[in-house]
């Protein structure tokens, strides 16, 4: 490995003295001045109903009302994979909360108080508000139209019902191993929606000016793609790529709620009616639960088949995924569950059917994990039953399966390297595992719980990005790109990765948030891909601007090319140890030659990554034949778990989770996602939980009683193990970790509560509760 | 998130102002003293008053004094001023570990423990404690003032024996005069801030004397006498700890909702009492130290 510098430092977070301080700038922070317009939504009451009048008229009466506008303003369509919604619903509306008009009007209590005047009369539809009830025949139907829906090549919806894609996998067969098999396990796991409640809610300005132009300050982790969703949505109006700007300031968490796009269209689209007025929206937290995106609720049909001696056989994994009203984005969590969920094992036949179902509650979508989570529950409680059945230890029995490099997906394609079982042993030993636990307190019990976890990036086959850098006078940089830090520290590492490359000092080096205008194309800043993709971006404009400075050396110093070398912000050379020219002397104004004049001039450079090995070409009977992941990030993890007997109170004694990221570039940032990951996932098993009543309302869309948990309820110790086998293609060997640190936590507590008290939980959340009456119902 | 509908603001600065105001608008006006409440309402639901009487001008009514063996809490005191207060948790150790419970401290900061009352939603963790200690609800009104027993004041959810043109002045509790133990038991869904899904608050002295209230486990805050009679006189063990676990369903009247399980609120009340007893009995020979944990998790 080469001697790195910068790479692998705790490097201080360079926006971190911004936000400390104060001074970073939100969404909501933004002064627009005495024309900044608000805008009001009017929500369907109802989870399916046909819209048969809406009436504005005492609304518009209100003073201080501009004006109120409805989906007859607006009927465009949009979408990221599938375009199935509308700006505003049109004729139908499909769940609670949906939007079905906007008052605009000069304060934001007018607004309310003018929106509350706006008679909207329905027709009540049946609610479709279960997935298994959804997919029967004869289930009433969300989209009569799906048949005639614009979607991505990979998606397969199925006219005339209420599944919107299904993503199949055959590889061997199953069958035949379940026949051949001297044990087969099957059971259907639940879990439910949740909401990812960054602390800032959705914010979105828009401004249409008198020119044309459209620009949106939105809270974003999207801002290319909003750009594209709104020029796509909004071209009837005769506005193109080019007129429209997204500016995305800091932003207050994002964990998939904050991609694609969802509330931010409201705020274009009613800009581009209040010409000359920025128009903003700030949703409420109860508006941030049930009108951006949720992570959907799913039902896991499993059946595993093993010989005696532990080896798998065969899967048949039935994935039924309540997707909402709308999945433009939500298929494809459905579709990157499909192609993966086989979890980190070596399965020679796999049947698996992840089916994404149309339902009459809000929208689901990207959330952190993007459905690993919700099928790894099932999975990872499965091979725990298994090996106990086995009367095997659950980490050797995994050991036995685990994927190895080069092993064969699911799809067919192959496993990249990784450090999966280094993660195991490390893990294993840290949480001492073989050793015997008891609780002095006769009311508790201890148990312990393992798994194992595995995700990939989920995107299109060209999703991609890039950089541009620039150097200032005293040699420091300007770096920029358009992904979003979003808290794991992106910005940072950017700034890692350029210095490594230049030798020039990340505190040196800036690197903000985006402007679309400014700043160059990056796909989204999801799918744990920002650091791999665009960091590979970086590293090649960081490249591109060696080249240039190595290039002007050669031809005005006569040293070779291949002799040049950077370090301590100078030019240096192999062949000619007393040569050594400060980058500031001439990465803006040039070197001057014998005759007196300049040569060379600002040093910028561009870098662009597209993972151009990538396809979703593939049989849709099989998914066998194309390269839809571009690689696994693995891991493994394991807890101690008191459990109080008689109430069924949890509390983690320790937890201990190693991660291979193929190289930790800023090991501080890795440690953090590690122990907020797995914090997070601790919550939803724990914890969370939305509720839905039998009309499809969203029973606790507050803090009351969807329960986030504080600092008083994290474990007593936390052990992050960082493993490093490197990412060939990825910038210094780096790979995506981001999402994956909560993927282990549901099926360690489901698997540390029945080691404890003999009791399995296939449901989503455990909570006290149903521990407590589990026990008691086993009694 | 804005409050869109309009009313009147008026802050007297005596008790006397503040009681013709009230009489004058009844119904139609509302109290607002730490506004943890009332200002949610009016953001959030249909709640309309005509005007808003706010009586955080009134300095009459924030102070906390002890005389005479007579704790007197003024309706401004929060539930933070209550916990500080070493008055308090030297001789009403229940008001004390109840207040700790309530909300987060920024709410604590602000939220009164009279304005607990007044809202009396069946979860008030200030219930149990108030009722062990037999409190007197001190109201005026501008004929004159009157003392509602804490046991008359609740009178079913969010409803209580205040009348129109009453204003709550604050409350009184006259200390016990044998050596006790106290403890409040609290179940949350974790450790941060939450709503009481049960609550069990005991009183035993030295010489076995028994008072016990829950809440949060039927429609108001209630004593638990039965159990209360089988347990005077009696030391604790097993046996008498079961008999008094097998009354708790007599005393209680759990339902369902989005916090709990009616079965799981009636089989961790047992639980909870259980511990509650044993707690305050230890607590009477050795120093009150905090047990959030009691329950586990």
């Amino acid at each position: 490995m080469e001697d790195l510098k910068f790479i692998g430092q705790p490097i201080t977070r360079i926006d971190g003295k911004e936000k400390v301080s104060g001074a970073a700038i939100y969404a909501d922070d933004i002064d627009f001045g005495p024309n900044l317009l608000y805008a009001e939504i009017v929500e369907s009451p109802h989870a399916h109903a046909i819209i048969k009048s809406i009436d504005f008229t005492d609304a518009l009466k209100v003073d201080g009302v501009i004006n109120v506008f409805t989906g007859k303003d607006f009927p465009y369509k949009f979408g990221l994979y599938m375009k199935d919604r509308y700006i505003f619903a049109q004729d139908r509306v499909r769940f609670v909360g949906e939007q079905v008009a906007a008052v605009v009007a000069r304060c934001p209590k007018v607004a309310k108080r003018a929106a509350q005047l706006v008679k909207v009369e329905y027709e009540l539809l049946p609610a479709v508000l279960d997935q298994m009830e959804a997919i029967k025949e004869g289930a009433d139907l969300l989209h009569p139209d799906l048949g005639d829906y614009v979607h991505v090549p990979w998606f397969f919806p199925k006219a005339k019902t209420n599944i919107a894609h299904w993503r199949k996998i055959r590889k061997g067969d199953s069958d035949k191993a379940f026949k051949k098999a001297d044990y087969v396990l099957e059971d259907t796991y639940n879990v439910p929606r949740y909401a990812h409640c960054a602390i800032e809610t959705h914010v979105a300005i828009g401004k249409f000016d008198h020119s044309g132009r459209l620009t949106v300050w939105a809270s974003s982790q999207s801002p290319f793609t909003q750009r594209h969703l709104f020029a796509e949505a909004l071209a009837p109006l005769g506005i193109t790529h080019k007129d429209i700007r997204v500016i995305a300031p800091h932003v207050g968490g994002g964990f998939g709620g904050k991609a694609g796009v969802t509330m931010e269209i409201l705020s274009a689209a009613l800009a581009t009616k209040c010409k000359g007025n920025p128009v903003k929206i700030r949703w409420t937290r109860e508006q941030e639960f049930y009108n951006t995106y949720q992570r959907l609720g799913v039902v896991c049909k499993l059946k595993i088949g093993i010989k005696k001696d532990g080896t798998i056989t065969g899967l048949d994994h039935k994935i039924y995924w309540d997707a909402g009203a709308y999945v433009e984005y939500g298929a494809n969590v459905v579709n990157a569950v499909g192609l993966s969920a086989i979890g980190p094992y070596r399965i020679p036949n796999v049947t698996i059917d992840s089916v994404c179902i149309y339902t009459n509650l809000p929208p689901g979508g990207a959330y952190r994990g993007f459905g690993y989570s919700e099928f790894l529950f099932g999975l990872e409680s499965h091979m725990n039953r298994i090996a106990k059945h086995l009367n095997m230890d659950p980490i050797e029995f995994r050991k036995l399966n685990a994927i190895k490099e080069g092993d064969t997906l699911a799809y067919g394609a192959h496993m990249n390297p990784n450090g999966l079982f280094d993660a195991i042993n490390k893990v294993k030993a840290e949480i001492d595992w073989d050793k015997e636990l008891k609780s002095k307190n006769p009311d508790k019990v201890l148990g312990k719980g393992f798994s194992l976890f595995w995700k990939a990036p989920a995107m299109p086959p060209n999703a991609s990005s890039s950089a541009f850098l620039k150097f200032n006078e005293d040699a420091s940089l300007n770096i920029l790109v358009s992904g979003m830090d979003i808290g794991q520290g992106y910005l940072t590492v950017m700034a890692q990765i350029a210095a490594e490359v230049l030798s020039v000092p990340p505190h040196k080096i800036r690197v903000e948030n985006p402007d679309t205008d400014r700043n160059p194309y990056e796909w989204q800043t999801v799918a744990s891909h920002i650091t791999w993709s665009c960091g590979n971006a970086v590293k090649k404009a960081a490249l591109d601007a060696k080249d240039q400075i190595f290039k002007l050396i050669e031809r005005t110093h006569y040293l070779h090319y291949d002799m040049l070398y950077l370090e301590d912000e100078k030019v240096k050379c192999k062949t000619k140890p007393d040569f050594a020219l400060p980058l500031k002397d001439f990465v803006i104004n040039g070197i001057q030659v014998e005759d007196g004049t300049f040569k060379g001039g600002p040093i910028i450079a561009r870098g662009v990554f597209m993972p151009e090995f990538s396809s979703t070409n593939a049989d849709p009977e099989t998914s066998q034949g194309g390269h839809p992941n571009v690689h696994y990030t693995v891991g493994a993890a394991a807890l101690i778990l008191e459990i109080d007997k008689m109430t069924g109170k949890m509390k983690v004694l320790k937890a201990v989770e190693a991660i291979d990221c193929g190289k930790a570039l800023n090991p501080d940032l890795v440690k953090g996602q590690l122990t907020g990951g797995l914090l997070q996932g601790l919550a939803t098993v724990l914890y969370e939980d939305m509720r839905y009543n039998d009309k499809g309302k969203l029973l606790n869309p507050n803090f009351t009683d969807y329960k986030l948990p504080t600092s008083m309820d994290i474990p007593d110790e936390i052990v992050p193990i960082i493993i490093e086998v490197p990412q060939p293609d990825g910038p210094y060997g780096a790979r995506g970790m981001g999402e994956h640190t909560m993927l282990p936590a549901a099926p360690m507590i489901a698997n540390a509560v029945e080691n404890a008290l003999g009791v399995r939980i296939t449901s989503m959340p455990i909570t006290a509760e149903k521990v407590c009456m589990a026990v008691l119902s086993k009694k | 998130m804005a409050i869109s509908h309009e009313f009147e603001y008026i802050k007297p600065k005596t008790v006397n102002e503040a009681v013709d105001i009230l009489a004058k608008y009844g119904s139609k006006a509302s109290i607002l003293a730490g506004g943890t409440d009332i200002v949610v309402k009016l953001k959030e639901t249909p709640f309309n008053p005509e005007i808003l009487v706010d009586i955080k001008g009134i300095d009459e009514l924030s102070k906390i004094e002890f005389s005479n063996g007579v704790l007197k809490i003024g309706a401004l005191v929060t539930f933070s001023e209550l916990i500080d207060s070493e008055i308090v948790k030297t001789n009403f150790p229940l008001i004390h570990e109840a207040s700790t419970t309530v909300a987060s401290i920024g709410t604590r900061n602000r939220a009164t423990i009279v304005g607990n009352i007044c809202s009396a939603v069946p979860s008030l963790d200030s219930g149990p404690a108030l009722l062990v200690y037999e409190a007197d609800v001190i109201v005026k009104n501008n004929s004159g003032e009157r003392k509602i027993s804490i046991k008359d004041w609740f009178t079913g959810p969010k409803k209580t024996a205040i009348k129109e043109g009453d204003l709550v002045i604050g409350l009184e509790i006259k200390k016990p005069t044998d050596k006790h133990g106290t403890s409040y038991v609290k179940l949350g869904r974790y450790r941060g801030e939450d709503l009481a899904q049960a609550g069990v608050g005991v009183f035993v002295t030295e010489s076995n004397n028994y008072k016990i209230s829950f809440c949060a486990l039927g429609p108001v805050p209630v004593r638990a006498t039965i159990i209360e009679n089988l347990l005077n006189g009696k030391s604790l063990d097993e046996k008498i700890l079961n008999e008094a676990k097998e009354l708790v369903e007599k005393v209680i009247s759990p339902i369902t909702d989005i916090r709990a399980s009616k079965e799981y609120r009636m089989h961790i009340a047992k639980v909870m009492l259980e511990r509650a007893l044993l707690k305050a009995k230890e607590r009477i020979t050795s120093v009150y130290h905090e047990t959030h944990d009691i329950l586990g998790g």
